[in-house]
């Protein structure tokens, strides 16, 4: 090589050196901006995941993981208390049409019984005609007559008792009878209605329960995810001291080179000129290599940005609204579920009313049996009497016979209404029982499972509403410093991009440097073979800290392809001594 | 609070270093190269040292060696965290006195475990 070119060649060097220390300078100023901008936004993502971290805290607590089951247990239970009381409901109206009817059967009963009060009020007075014509034969007939008309008016009395009450309860039933009839399969429907519904809220409770559940785990892979990137930030914003340094060691190459070159001054023009083309070929190398690395870890510092952001829309930083989602959801659910029992209760209370008349008919009818049959038993006494008389009086009792062979009539007439009677009795007894078992379902209290299981959500809802606020107030300050972020983020990312448009200046370097490896090959294309590889490695190499480095020489020394930085990690181990 | 005093002529690893154990819950002082590094040290007491290895005007080699011979420092834990990965410059690194060595970049969780271990 002549001494001119020589001379231009340490010159293209030389400026190629101050472009390249100017652009470290400014690299170093951007690099520390970055730095800077990711140590503010992992400050403010800290705060977040503290934020975060309380609402989760006060989420794991014992007491408000009992809401879930508290939940469960009340829907079990209004549930059971919907089913019982539709079965109940089937089974009253059944029991209050037969009932109708037994009354129907009882005023039958009732109206036969005025009948033969009516004939033995009859019968008395035709007794007390025949006890005056008697006379003085006919006073052990007198005291029969006597009986008699007691007998008769206790027994109208009675019978007309009855027949009021039974008349008195008639509208009612029957009107209770009706409603229910009509109303039943609506109430059924209602009531298969208020089922679905529970079921549908349970669904959604549990629904939503389960995913605040989740928010605990959410947050803690969050945290592992964010600590993840921060690391992998970290570990990119060191690499910049990695290529720093290797463009420095690309600097002193070129004033090596330079210097070299101007020493030489043509003494050893084939030596120099393959010195200095074996020298740009690795410098080009290790510049292109640099480029490679500084675009591998910008590009990791923003992705890692990007996601350390996305936690701010994420379902973590999310978790209040959740929260408070989730107790208004509950709340309204509870709600909902107290006006279907609010419901239920109506049906309950006019079931009660109708239900509720019915003991004192019964009683009633109950103790106007127990008298039949004690009438019966006085009329077949007064029909044994009344025979005995006749007997006693001989030829004058034609008449006192046929009144004793008519209470002989009436006894045997009573005593069929008497069994009539009782039948029925005991069909209204066997009703009653089955009404009354069924009538516990709509008792005061008979809801106390429900009624503790609302209570037990309540207090789990207070837990709730208390973590729901707290959240909500966490929120707030969670919504402040994810602005904060963001705004911080466009500067990460602005002096990001200004750090790629710096580093994008090496290419100018590599265009010169290029230019005048081209310049070299075309005044001497046999320069390559003249390259000493160990003569170079032991030029260059000593500067080198890195392997990278060392690699990317080998490479260019040997025509290898150029190392490229692998994808950049989480950074390495130490090695304890 | 324990205090770790951090030594490389590199700001933005001078940065993250700080930032990862500042965030662990440690005091960091920084030194710009050997010689500020030895001065601090003289200074006042840290628990844990962790240097660079090329650095201006006194190298991290240099800058332990003079530093075990400080007063109180015989078993201070000093962490190499350098570019270089050559076993010569590791053995230069442990007969000055090293503690242990890492090559850029760290890891954080890792530096982080390795200061509560060696502070005690």
């Amino acid at each position: 090589m002549t001494k001119a070119g020589s001379e231009r060649v340490a010159n293209v060097l030389e400026g190629a050196t101050r472009r390249l220390q100017m652009l470290a300078k400014e690299g170093e100023g951007r690099i520390a901006s970055v730095a800077k901008g990711f140590e503010g936004l992992a400050g403010h993502t800290n705060k977040i995941l503290d934020l975060t971290s309380a609402i989760v805290e006060s989420l794991e607590s014992d007491r408000l993981r009992s809401v879930f089951p508290k939940v469960q247990a009340l829907g079990a239970s209004a549930r059971l208390f919907f089913e019982e009381r539709l079965k109940a409901t089937t089974t009253i109206l059944g029991a209050v049409e037969v009932e109708a009817k037994l009354l129907r059967q009882f005023s039958a009963v009732t109206r036969r019984q005025a009948g033969i009060a009516l004939k033995t009020s009859v019968l008395t007075m035709f007794t007390n005609i025949e006890v005056g014509r008697l006379g003085e034969d006919g006073s052990g007939f007198q005291h029969l007559a006597q009986t008699l008309t007691e007998f008769s008016k206790t027994l109208t009395d009675d019978t007309e008792e009855l027949a009021r009450h039974i008349e008195a309860r008639k509208p009612t039933l029957e009107a209770t009878r009706r409603a229910l009839s009509a109303e039943l399969p609506s109430l059924q429907q209602e009531l298969a209605r208020l089922d679905v519904h529970l079921g549908d809220d349970m669904e959604a409770l549990q629904e939503g329960l389960t995913r605040l559940s989740e928010a605990p785990m959410q947050f803690r892979m969050c945290v592992d995810d964010i600590a993840q990137q921060v690391a992998q930030v970290v570990s990119a914003i060191q690499s910049h001291d990695i290529t720093r340094q290797q463009m420095e060691h690309v600097e002193e190459a070129f004033t090596l080179i330079a210097s070299k070159m101007r020493d030489g001054r043509g003494k050893k023009p084939g030596k120099d000129a393959s010195l200095a083309y074996g020298g740009l070929k690795i410098q080009m190398y290790q510049l292109q290599n640099i480029q490679a690395t500084v675009t591998a870890w910008t590009s990791q510092i923003r992705s890692c940005i990007d996601i350390i952001l996305s936690v701010s829309a994420s379902d973590v930083a999310g978790i209040s609204p959740l929260v408070l989602q989730r107790e208004q959801e509950v709340s309204s659910r509870l709600l909902h579920i107290e006006q279907l029992e609010r419901e239920g209760e109506g049906y309950s209370e006019r079931i009660r009313k109708t239900v509720g008349g019915r003991s004192t008919l019964i009683a009633l009818v109950s103790e106007h049996t127990e008298k039949s049959k004690l009438v019966r038993h006085h009329l077949h006494l007064l029909s044994l009497n009344s025979i005995i008389e006749a007997s006693r009086l001989g030829r004058q009792a034609d008449a006192v016979f046929e009144i004793a062979s008519s209470i002989s009539d009436i006894s045997v007439e009573w005593g069929n209404v008497t069994e009539q009677s009782e039948t029925a009795m005991k069909e209204i007894l066997r009703l009653m029982e089955k009404t009354s078992e069924t009538m516990q379902v709509f008792a005061e209290g008979g809801d106390e499972r429900l009624n503790e299981a609302q209570v037990q959500t309540r207090a789990g809802l207070r837990e709730l509403k208390t973590v729901a606020a707290f959240a909500a107030q966490q929120a707030e300050e969670i919504e402040s410093v994810t602005a904060k972020m963001r705004a911080m983020t466009s500067d990460v990312v602005n002096n990001g991009s200004l750090l790629d448009a710096s580093y994008s200046k090496v290419d100018g370097v590599l265009s010169a440097v290029g230019e005048l490896k081209v310049q070299m090959e075309t005044a001497d294309p046999e320069l390559e073979r003249g390259i000493s590889a160990h003569e170079m490695e032991s030029l260059f190499a000593s500067s080198y800290t890195t392997q990278m480095e060392r690699d990317v020489m080998h490479a260019a020394l040997h025509g290898m392809p150029l190392p490229v930085a692998e994808q950049l990690g989480a950074g390495n181990s130490v090695e304890l001594f | 609070m324990k205090r770790i005093l951090a030594v490389d002529d590199s700001s933005s690893v001078r940065q993250m270093v700080t930032f990862t154990l500042r965030n662990a819950g440690y005091e960091v002082a920084e030194a710009v190269d050997g010689k500020d590094g030895l001065a601090k040290a003289g200074g006042g007491k840290f628990d844990f040292i962790i240097t660079d290895l090329n650095m201006p005007q006194m190298d991290g080699i240099q800058m332990i060696a003079a530093v075990r011979k400080l007063p109180g420092y015989g078993f201070v834990p000093i962490l190499m965290l350098t570019t270089e990965s050559q076993a010569e410059k590791k053995d230069a690194g442990r007969k000055a006195g090293a503690t242990g060595w890492i090559v850029k970049p760290f890891n954080a969780a890792q530096l982080i475990a390795v200061a509560q271990k060696l502070i005690r």
